[in-house]
């Protein structure tokens, strides 16, 4: 019997029993609305491009402070041998912190739409961009919670694996710079680690399914990476 | 019956240092078996690798024929676990908690809720029942651990240091829920406090540096009692009467306490108990002077198994 539904609420419950989902929600919100004001008031046209990368680098920042207790915190209380000793199989642990991982920056997302809502209302937006960049957003977002997730699983304590996890992402971002400097052939396989790379077509419009395989292969390492360690033990 | 839980050969290593040493040990089924070593002994250790959380270096470790490692679900399902610091869920209310736990036992909707009443009811939490973890005392956090370490009915519970950091009314309490315990479960219980484990062990594994120095009786079978007694008169006719009594299993003269009088150690059972003992004595027109409980001495036994002390530095 799977034991997922029970794990994913407990998840639930723990990621909004803690002020960091309220306080991280606010500042993220407080932020886009800044952009996405100024964004509209000095260029006047109606995509969300801007929007989104901004929205992405946030992320790149939000998503580790979000799912950096998901192990550490367990680990720090003692509660994950309390969970490792229950007849539980690791993968549903972990399958069921990592969904509960990308439910803040999930609600993130919906609540950007608000956006999207008030260019529909007073203008006339190209709407394939816009869903391709909220496509392109949910699957950087699942990225970098299993980033976030593998970070927690292994670090000793919950600042280690934000940073841990905030390293990774920021340099994933923009490792694609540093391939240039790299002879052929590992330029193109460091180009091809990069996650602007494979946002940016998303946020522009352009719809690939090589960048979903990217960000779902980058989502099933984590998942697995962190099950292996859960096991080494 | 086979025993329920068999360690054979079990060795653990943390990096370089071997905390657990080839340590075979054999529990029976209902008995209560603690675990008796100071701090750093390898009790926790070996705990850690029966309940699933820890995979042994060496050795393998059965409970219900199943092993630890490869079968480890099924075998964790037999399990109730009280880790040491009784870590809890604090954001969670007490009901909430064995709720979550009685489901990842795999017990559904209308199970779980029986169960976790059944549970409530049986440790006493009816009254904070819906209060936040958090907002517990010490005694009532170990309650609720014990609570869920009985969801779901498994054969085997272990408790790590239960009675660590209770006052002396819930250190009572508690070597009361683990003596009701055991016969339907098999309890494994560490300690490095003697006269805890005197009090709620069938038998003791003495451990010392990952080392299992030697497995003592405490409560034979169909013994309930140990009794010291001083009487007035011949020893070889207060002997006898004492053997004569149904239920007395044993008679110690153990040394003559002043001229005439004796000092004698009973192991009773079947019934045989202290008045009928004063009783019988009184009866047959000899001086019962003092009878007393007698505890196994297991400090004298510890301090055999473990050697003598360090001397300390001049």
């Amino acid at each position: 019997m799977s034991h997922l539904g029970p794990l994913l609420l407990k998840e639930e419950r723990a990621v909004f029993s803690s002020p960091i989902a309220y306080a991280t929600v606010a500042v993220y919100l407080l932020l886009m609305g800044y952009t996405f004001t100024a964004v509209l008031f000095l260029n006047r046209t109606g995509d969300l491009v801007r929007v989104f990368f901004q929205a992405a680098v946030l992320f790149l920042l939000i998503v580790p402070v979000v799912t950096m207790r998901l192990f550490a915190e367990e680990r720090r209380a003692g509660t994950l041998e309390l969970l490792l000793t229950a007849p539980v199989r690791e993968m549903d642990i972990v399958v069921a912190k990592f969904l509960a991982g990308l439910t803040l920056p999930t609600l993130m997302l919906a609540l950007t739409a608000s956006y999207a809502a008030v260019l529909g209302v007073y203008g006339d937006p190209d709407w394939g961009p816009i869903y391709s960049g909220f496509l392109g957003l949910f699957l950087l977002a699942a990225g970098l919670t299993a980033i976030g997730l593998l970070a927690s699983s292994l670090a000793p304590n919950q600042i280690v694996a934000a940073v841990a996890a905030m390293g990774a992402g920021i340099l994933l971002w923009m490792i694609d710079t540093l391939g240039y400097l790299l002879p052929d052939p590992f330029d193109r396989i460091v180009s091809h680690a990069s996650l602007v790379a494979h946002f940016t077509p998303f946020a522009t419009g352009a719809m690939f399914l090589s960048d979903v395989g990217f960000f779902v292969t980058l989502v099933l390492v984590g998942v697995f990476l962190s099950t292996r360690a859960l096991a080494r033990r | 019956m086979p025993p329920l839980i068999v360690v054979e050969q079990l060795s653990k290593w943390y990096g370089s240092r071997l905390a657990v040493d080839r340590v075979s040990l054999e529990v029976e089924r209902g008995e209560v078996m603690g675990l008796l070593g100071p701090n750093g002994s390898g009790k926790t250790t070996i705990l850690r690798i029966l309940t699933g959380y820890l995979h042994p270096t060496e050795g393998t470790v059965r409970l219900a024929d199943l092993d630890v490692v490869t079968r480890s679900l099924e075998a964790r399902a037999r399990v109730g676990y009280v880790p040491e610091d009784v870590p809890l869920y604090e954001w969670m209310r007490v009901r909430e908690f064995l709720r979550f736990m009685a489901r990842l036992r795999g017990l559904g909707g209308g199970a779980a809720g029986r169960a976790v009443e059944a549970a409530i009811e049986r440790l006493g939490l009816g009254s904070v029942r819906d209060l936040l973890i958090a907002k517990l005392s010490r005694g009532y956090r170990q309650r609720v651990a014990i609570a869920q370490a009985l969801l779901g009915d498994p054969a085997v519970l272990v408790l790590d240091e239960p009675t660590n950091g209770l006052d002396p009314r819930q250190i009572i309490e508690m070597r009361g829920h683990i003596r009701a315990l055991a016969g339907a479960h098999t309890v494994l219980v560490t300690s490095h406090i003697l006269s805890e484990m005197e009090r709620v062990a069938d038998r003791v594994a003495v451990l010392l540096a990952g080392r299992l120095l030697g497995v003592h009786r405490l409560r034979a079978d169909g013994v309930d009692e140990r009794l010291q007694l001083r009487v007035r008169g011949p020893v070889e006719a207060v002997r006898a009467r004492l053997q004569e009594i149904p239920g007395v299993s044993a008679v110690a003269v153990e040394s003559e306490a002043a001229p005439g009088v004796g000092r004698y150690v009973l192991e009773t059972g079947g019934g045989a108990s202290a008045d009928r003992v004063a009783a019988s004595l009184v009866t047959a027109g000899f001086g019962l002077l003092e009878m007393t409980a007698a505890p196994v001495d297991l400090e004298a036994l510890f301090l055999g198994l473990t050697g003598p002390a360090p001397e300390a530095p001049r």
